[in-house]
């Protein structure tokens, strides 16, 4: 049986309300869609929090999905939990009380180590703008391929691909610095 | 993120630029996510994806409960159909259907009398009369139904009431 042939069959028993089917498709993509919301958001807190709901949402859905990239489908998912989250005021406060602990944290100087490596990519990312950030994140953890990615967005593929030529660059050169 | 998708981005830029820049470009991708390679996110806690699993078993039940209110209101809806559609059907059934054997409907209402009659020219006779009568009968209420009367349909239905008393009271019956 193929990897596509077992995620259909543990698609099948989600959408037969199957506990265990969930489970799996927790484990298959909990690490890659908490990577997509930790590097959108900087925030673990927050990042806990828009995983539950997507999840939460997936067993809410399931009966919508009609096929296709199940990838796809979570991570537009995804994508429209974090727009809700940028919309909301509550949680806008919320990000601007982390950004303000971050500048607070950079003024007090940090010593280097792993988790400030990790660190020093989410200070460049917040360099570039939302879009840009989120659609360098959408086509990094989602694995899904350019085609797909314009069509989650709703624009041509030459933008999506301009988009995403000038982010990276961008972002390769604040990293090199 | 080694499982990257299998395209091939020089090939997808080539489709906007020319072959030195889209090798470039595709170039400048592959680097910067190299780069997010090489500085993996968190990964999410134990605790959470526990959480996680659990609030989803519990979601689960109360997701019965919608599936089975949603199949409950579908079946409702069908039955509804099906009910308003068998009740056009028999409408228009009544209305253009079949017509009733003529022959049958006579013999059932036959009086008995001519049917135990051994007098069977006298029967014959009162046969025909009957018969005669029935169908101009059938004739003036079929008139009334098109609505071929002459505009006086009071009159039409007075008369065929009286041709009803008439047959009712006479000896006919009698045999």
């Amino acid at each position: 049986m193929t990897k596509s042939d077992d995620l259909a069959q543990i698609i099948i028993g989600c959408k037969n309300k199957d506990s265990k089917c969930f489970s799996q498709v927790v484990d298959m993509y909990a690490s890659r869609c908490y990577g997509y919301f930790y590097r959108l958001t900087g925030n673990n807190d927050l990042s806990d929090e828009l995983l539950s709901e997507l999840f939460a949402k997936l067993v809410e859905k399931i009966g919508s999905y009609k096929g296709g990239s199940f990838e796809g489908w979570l991570f537009k998912i995804a994508s429209n939990i974090f727009h809700d989250y940028l919309r909301g005021k509550q949680r806008r406060k919320k990000l601007l009380d982390v950004q303000k602990k971050q500048i607070e944290s950079r003024i007090t100087g940090p010593k280097q180590s792993d988790n400030e490596q990790i660190d020093k990519l989410q200070i460049q990312l917040r360099k570039l703008d939302t879009d840009t950030r989120e659609l360098i994140m959408l086509r990094f953890y989602s694995q899904l391929s350019f085609k797909e990615i314009a069509v989650i967005r709703s624009e041509p593929i030459g933008t999506t691909l301009a988009k995403l030529h000038r982010g990276l660059k961008k972002l390769r050169e604040l990293m090199e610095r | 993120m080694n499982g990257r998708n299998d395209e091939n981005l020089k090939e997808l830029f080539e489709k906007f630029l020319d072959a030195e820049q889209a090798e470039s470009c595709a170039e400048d991708v592959q680097k910067a996510e190299q780069i997010l390679r090489e500085h993996p996110a968190p990964e999410p806690d134990d605790m959470l994806i526990a959480n996680i699993k659990a609030e989803i078993a519990m979601r689960l039940p109360a997701g019965r409960t919608y599936v089975f209110k949603q199949i409950a209101y579908k079946v409702v809806g069908i039955a509804a159909a099906v009910i308003i559609l068998t009740a056009i059907g028999l409408r228009l059934f009544d209305k253009g259907g079949v017509e009733p054997n003529g022959g049958v409907q006579y013999a059932s209402i036959i009086p008995t009398a001519i049917w135990e009659s051994d007098d069977i020219t006298a029967a014959d006779v009162n046969l025909a009369t009957f018969t005669v009568e029935i169908e101009q009968i059938e004739n003036e209420l079929l008139a009334l139904q098109l609505g071929e009367d002459d505009g006086n349909g009071d009159s039409s239905i007075t008369e065929l009431e009286m041709e009803l008393i008439e047959i009712n009271n006479s000896d006919f019956w009698k045999g």
